[in-house]
């Protein structure tokens, strides 16, 4: 019932928004949605261990922990989102046809974000990722500006073609899987030894290159950084705190097979060789960057890599990419909306165009220190227990010398993107633009979503609850069962 | 008979490789979705009647009729009317798609051998298709093009799935149709924005977002 509530009501309030096309309908609806969400997940919480049971052969979508694990970040991401929305669609004045759009879009983007983590069949995960690619690609041009509209092609064109290649992957496996004759994970997971092993490297190697395309790793992250930076601040938090990691969900269970199938030693081969190739990009690209969204995306990439490397290491590797999947999402979630204000108090996206943002406006320059702090991985943030947790699981595989790149590379990273956070923040404030005035004023939608992530992020870096723990434990079991 | 179908479907590709004409590349498209219907109708008899009504709907409607149809009015309207000037040779592309299609047989040999139920015109040809397609995304500079390009790789993974004809659930099949029948048209809407918004039609003028 509540599966099936979760992609209902999103369908039946986008329709509704699109057809009054008022704002209280558009504003009540994305927080309703919202707080369904977030009613769903808590009901999840509170009986998982009997879902994860049951429902993990019933139909073709179920909840079991390593889709709660993602679905309630996803929940999270949304809901502050959702209420920043709230402050973005005012500033901008939007005309209620507009608003009316993007609740609508935004409603049915986050209902094929649920499609992806909750399927249970890989050809139904496929057709739920390209439908995020076409939601998201209309929200990306939300601003109706020349560069989005760039942005926006290149995103779903790009994407497009990977998902695509992903499908000939989906084709191969169903080849060297003939005797099994089904694609749902169960059947999959349960027969794997059966598939045949040319064909699954094949059909990983195409998933790889189409799911990674939709990740945004290196090579293939052509698109990432124009999306992100052009589209509208909660549209780049939802699109790098939840699209990434769902996507990322549909690669874990891919490699649930190929472990089971015994040759998780060409996959996390493959996934080594991505994850670092991530983590050089992007520091390259760190150090002479030059507008502070864009610096944001190229930190997505560092943070996928991150994630890639933990799957590639074992049980602990798996572990720590989960947490780092929850910090990571959470940390660039609150720094993409607090981004939304930067641009607004100085009407640039320029690094260079803001100082002083503390003297400006003491909250917001706090909010984007503290998550800077947040994404850097300082304790007592989660970031640097993920971090460390994937170092001892680099030394657990035997490979503890990939350490020392991986600290080199972090540290690269953490002084390119903290050089541009810190002149952003301290410093003296340039005279506002004439067209804002002195007087601007940021309501509590625009700050109030980033303080509690960043609250909630510092209550699971200091003590991090033993059901979030179990959660997580059982979510990495597909490793080796 | 179904040989002679697939040989014909390459022939398309190479055909598309060497026309400069945008229509006629439509025109090719139509005639693939028609190679298709009829392929399935000689070569497919593993799946249940809905299925196949399904799929024969799926390529005479959409893939031969309809998306054709909604592309050549956008072509129509646009007046677009040659990818490259009628003197640039095009004999570099066909070349290089004809190495593609000896790769692509190779490898299609080469997997026959690892024991699967594969046959090989099948996966060589549709791997083949979609190498090319990749190729000509790359080397063409036309948006239009791009879109075109990205039908004839969904035809090549078509003609791929059709060689496993495993029971891929209704539910699923109607999902990715739909799917690709929304890219299209979400792809021909942006092409229409950047067509009024830019100077031109071709992918170097999209340079507003770089690092």
């Amino acid at each position: 019932m509540m599966r099936f509530l979760l992609f209902a009501v999103p369908t039946i309030l986008s329709l509704l928004v699109l057809w009054r096309r008022d704002r209280l309908v558009s504003r009540g609806a994305l927080l309703g949605v919202a707080a369904l969400y977030l009613a769903a997940a808590t009901a999840w919480w509170t009986g998982w261990d009997v879902v994860y049971l049951e429902g993990r052969l019933a139909g073709y979508f179920t909840i079991d922990s390593l889709a709660l694990w993602f679905f309630t970040i996803m929940t999270l991401v949304f809901a502050a989102a959702a209420v920043y929305s709230l402050f973005y669609l005012r500033e901008h004045e939007v005309s209620p046809q507009r608003e009316a759009g993007y609740v609508a879009t935004m409603l049915l983007f986050n209902m094929a974000m649920t499609g992806v983590l909750l399927a249970n069949h890989l050809a139904l995960l496929w057709v739920f990722v390209e439908a995020t690619t076409l939601t998201s690609a209309l929200l990306i041009y939300f601003e109706r500006h020349k560069s989005s509209l760039e942005a926006a092609w290149k995103y779903i064109f790009i994407c497009s073609i990977g998902i695509t290649l992903a499908f000939v992957g989906i084709i191969i496996l169903s080849i060297g899987s003939k005797s099994i004759g089904s694609l749902f994970f169960a059947d999959l997971y349960q027969r794997a030894g059966e598939i045949n092993p040319f064909w699954l490297k094949m059909a990983f190697a195409f998933m790889l290159v189409g799911f990674g395309t939709k990740i945004g790793v290196a090579p293939l992250h052509a698109w990432l950084p124009d999306a992100h930076s052009e589209a509208p601040s909660p549209v780049s938090a939802l699109l790098s705190g939840a699209l990434l990691n769902s996507t990322f969900l549909g690669l874990l269970r891919f490699q649930g097979i190929m472990v089971r199938a015994q040759l998780h030693q060409f996959a996390n081969f493959l996934f080594l060789v991505v994850g670092f190739l991530s983590l050089l990009i992007s520091a390259a690209f760190m150090l002479k960057i030059k507008n502070y969204k864009r610096m944001l995306a190229y930190s997505s990439i560092e943070n996928m890599g991150i994630l890639f490397l933990g799957s590639a290491c074992g049980r602990t590797g798996i572990y720590a990419a989960l947490l780092h999947s929850a910090a990571h999402s959470l940390s660039k979630c609150s720094l993409f909306l607090t981004s939304g204000n930067i641009l607004h108090l100085y009407g640039s996206k320029r690094v260079e165009d803001v100082r002083g943002l503390l003297q400006r406006e003491p909250r917001t320059g706090w909010i984007w220190l503290l998550s800077f702090l947040a994404i850097a991985g300082l304790p007592p943030f989660p970031i640097f227990l993920s971090k460390f947790l994937l170092i001892m699981a680099f030394f657990e595989v035997g490979m503890g010398w990939l350490a020392a790149p991986f600290l080199l590379f972090v540290i690269v990273l953490f002084f390119g993107m903290g050089g541009a956070v810190f002149r952003m923040t301290f410093g003296i404030a340039p005279p506002p633009p004439p067209e804002r005035g002195e007087g601007v004023h940021l309501v509590i939608a625009a700050y109030a979503p980033q303080m509690l992530l960043l609250i909630l992020l510092l209550a699971i870096g200091i003590n991090l609850p033993a059901k979030v723990l179990a959660l997580m434990q059982s979510a990495a079991g597909f490793y080796s069962k | 008979m179904s040989g002679i179908l697939i040989v014909l479907f390459g022939t398309t590709i190479l055909y598309i490789c060497a026309a400069s004409r945008i229509e006629a590349f439509v025109k090719t498209l139509a005639l693939q979705g028609l190679l298709l219907f009829l392929l399935i109708m000689i070569d497919v008899h593993e799946l249940n009647w809905l299925n196949i009504a399904f799929l024969s709907l799926e390529t005479l409607l959409m893939k031969a009729i309809v998306i054709p149809y909604f592309l050549l009015r956008v072509i129509r309207r646009n007046e677009i009317g040659r990818e490259v000037a009628p003197d640039v040779s095009q004999l570099y592309p066909l070349q290089i798609a004809s190495i593609i299609f000896i790769a692509g047989f190779l490898m299609a040999y080469w997997a026959a051998g690892t024991g699967m139920v594969v046959q090989p015109l099948y996966f060589g040809m549709s791997i083949s298709v979609m190498m090319v397609s990749l190729l000509l995304i790359v080397r063409r500079k036309r948006i239009i093009t791009h879109i075109l390009c990205y039908m004839t790789l969904e035809n090549g993974i078509f003609l791929l799935s059709l060689s496993v004809a495993n029971e891929m659930p209704l539910l699923i099949n109607l999902g990715v149709l739909l799917d690709l029948f929304v890219a299209i048209y979400l792809l021909v809407i942006f092409f229409n924005m950047i067509q009024e918004m830019y100077d031109g039609n071709n992918i170097d003028v999209l340079t507003e977002l770089k690092d």
